[in-house]
């Protein structure tokens, strides 16, 4: 098989490999520790950090739990998704399935790592590893309490001032994974199906940040901890961004690359994709980025518009129990398990949508939506209207697109395809 | 002067990664170099306490330009560059000029600057501290419209690059046959604006 992407085969040669290739590995292999650095440099509010070594446990924590998330999350979708489909799901290892995680892990590491003789080995090699770290690298931006919550230290591991902006830098760099994956296969499934999802990311990345900039607008900070705590004091943000909160979820699925937009790996049409050629564990490092991705994005969405780890203010009302809902961590968790479940669910409910679909929803739906509702926000702050003003604007929004809804469904046809030569896959 | 280890570090990771994007053979080889150049650019930001610059730095430049970067590269099969071979013998002399006068302006620079004394507070060059100095009409509001007409003439240029059949038929000449091979102008500025 001719490759596509060489005008010779891109073999592995001697001369090939300049001796600077090697520090290069080293110079991306320092990269987790610039988020360390930023820890230290990153100016909290007041100015209090955590020592050195409580950091280094937090984020040894931190990424011991989201594998053992990962692992676990596997098990939980596969029989979520076999009761909607009314079977089974595996319960065979274990009871009820429960060792099924730890059974794939020993079945992931020990098959045979198969690297094809023409793939470029480094880039080959490096591919998964920019994956698997830059999606760990987002997820100890989250709080999970106050201040001192976590037995004396603060629940989170990184309070940067310019926040989502470093969620945004290191899930565009976590592309990259996908990107080198497809190249460094020297196959033209995998190239095509690498140069397609990354497009596609790119694409959903735009929608992502437009959708965000209303909140950021309407907080006027970029951290996460002064959007918790603007909430506490005004009320959840999706009480008054409600398209944004819509917008951010259906961008950040597609950047987890969850159904209705996993193009990335569509098995059944495209072989697979950007990992047709991968095997072993540096497969399952893909599936655990995908992952982690996903249980990011559950937990980014509450912290943003559903209150973070703070409990609905209602509950505080009720007398007596009241307070027993005050526990710290329960709500945060309870919060990412709700939006993971919802993920499952839109997983077992919808289809995948057709690579000339997912871009014209992406720039022709998401994004001037989100851009509309940026500039409305932008002009309530501008103009310095009261909240409620959004609150209603929201409520209007959804009242539109129920209507809108209802009268599509009114008068289905079918979809229209517009096939212009050179665009799509 | 004193320098620590985390300045040498940072100085010797970009000129090894600088030098690496210039002499890898392998032109997704010396991309990723890049990305890895930029990253540590952003670091340096943020030891000069200037996070909100480092950021957009990895999102424009390491996310999206590279991401161009990679895909011309791998649609134009542009991968193996031909080893060894001097496209531009000519320039080797005014290259080696150029380079002495950069490095004479360089030492002046670092023998001759003086620090401000007091430089003002930038708040980590935040949003809430760059946004007034951008969008305010007493600083730099007309260069950025400026800025951002120049990029919108730029991307209008590229569409009709892209799309020549409709400007040609009326003009009747032939379209040009590699025109539509070159898309990427376009995603290029439009990352430039992102």
């Amino acid at each position: 098989m001719k490759p596509l992407c060489c005008a010779e085969g891109r073999g592995l040669k001697a001369e090939s490999y300049s001796l600077l290739s090697r520090p290069l590995l080293f110079a991306l292999g320092s990269l987790p520790f610039l988020g360390l650095g930023m820890a230290q440099n990153a100016s909290a509010p007041d100015n209090t950090t955590d020592p050195l070594w409580m950091v280094g446990i937090k984020a040894f924590l931190v990424v011991f739990g989201l594998l053992t998330a990962f692992a676990y999350m596997t098990l939980i979708e596969r029989r979520l998704l076999a009761r909607i489909q009314i079977r089974q799901g595996p319960n065979r290892v274990g009871p009820d399935g429960l060792l099924q995680p730890v059974a794939d892990a020993i079945k992931s590491i020990l098959k045979e790592d198969i690297v094809p003789k023409a793939a470029d080995k480094v880039v080959f090699w490096l591919a998964p590893m920019i994956s698997v770290t830059f999606a760990l690298l987002t997820f100890g931006l989250i709080p999970f309490g106050p201040k001192h919550a976590f037995f004396g230290f603060d629940p989170w591991l990184i309070n940067l001032d310019v926040g989502i902006l470093y969620v945004f830098a290191v899930s565009e760099i976590a592309v990259y994974g996908i990107f080198l994956a497809g190249w460094a296969s020297n196959s033209k499934y995998s190239l095509l199906g690498s140069l397609r999802s990354s497009a596609a990311l790119i694409s959903y990345e735009l929608a992502l940040g437009m959708s965000l900039l209303a909140p950021v607008v309407l907080v006027g900070s970029l951290n996460l901890q002064a959007i918790v705590e603007w909430q506490n004091t005004n009320g959840w943000l999706i009480l008054y961004l409600l398209p944004a909160f819509a917008l951010f979820v259906i961008a950040g699925m597609a950047e987890a690359a969850r159904t209705p937009f996993d193009l990335p790996e569509a098995e059944q049409e495209l072989v697979g994709g950007y990992n047709t050629e991968y095997s072993s564990i540096k497969w399952a490092l893909f599936q655990m980025a995908e992952y982690i991705h996903l249980i990011t994005a559950s937990a980014l969405i509450p912290t943003i518009f559903l209150g973070g780890w703070r409990m609905p203010g209602f509950l505080t009302a009720i007398p007596f129990i009241g307070g027993f809902f005050a526990l710290p961590y329960l709500w945060m968790f309870a919060k990412i398990a709700l939006f993971l479940f919802f993920f499952i669910w839109v997983r077992g409910t919808f289809f995948r949508l057709r690579y000339d679909q997912l871009m014209r929803f992406g720039w022709g739906r998401l994004l001037p939506m989100a851009l509309g509702w940026f500039l409305i926000v932008a002009a309530v702050v501008a103009f310095k209207m009261p909240l409620a003003v959004l609150g209603w604007l929201s409520a209007l929004a959804l009242i539109v697109f129920s209507v809108y809804v209802v009268m599509g469904a009114r008068s289905s046809q079918p979809a229209r395809r517009v096939v212009r030569p050179g665009v799509g896959d | 002067m004193a320098v620590n280890f985390w300045e040498i570090l940072g100085a010797v990771l970009l000129i090894g990664t600088s030098i690496m994007v210039v002499r890898l053979q392998n032109a997704v080889h010396a991309a990723i170099a890049l990305i890895a150049n930029f990253l540590v650019i952003a670091a340096v930001y943020v030891s000069l306490e200037a996070r909100f610059v480092a950021m957009t730095q990895i999102i424009v430049y390491g996310g999206a330009i590279v991401v161009l970067f990679l895909f011309v590269i791998m649609l134009l099969s542009a991968a193996k560059a031909s080893v060894g071979q001097d496209l531009l013998p000519g320039l080797q002399a005014p290259a080696l000029v150029g380079a002495l006068g950069l490095a004479a302006v360089l030492i002046y620079a670092l023998t001759h600057f003086q620090a401000p004394a007091n430089p003002p507070a930038l708040n980590g060059g935040l949003a809430q501290a760059l946004g007034p100095l951008l969008y305010s009409p007493e600083r730099w509001l007309y260069a950025l419209l400026v800025v951002g007409f120049l990029l919108l003439v730029a991307t209008v240029a590229a569409v009709v690059l892209v799309e020549p059949e409709r400007i040609t038929r009326s003009t009747e000449h032939p379209a040009h046959p590699s025109a539509g091979a070159q898309p990427t102008p376009k995603n290029e500025k439009e990352a430039v604006r992102r």
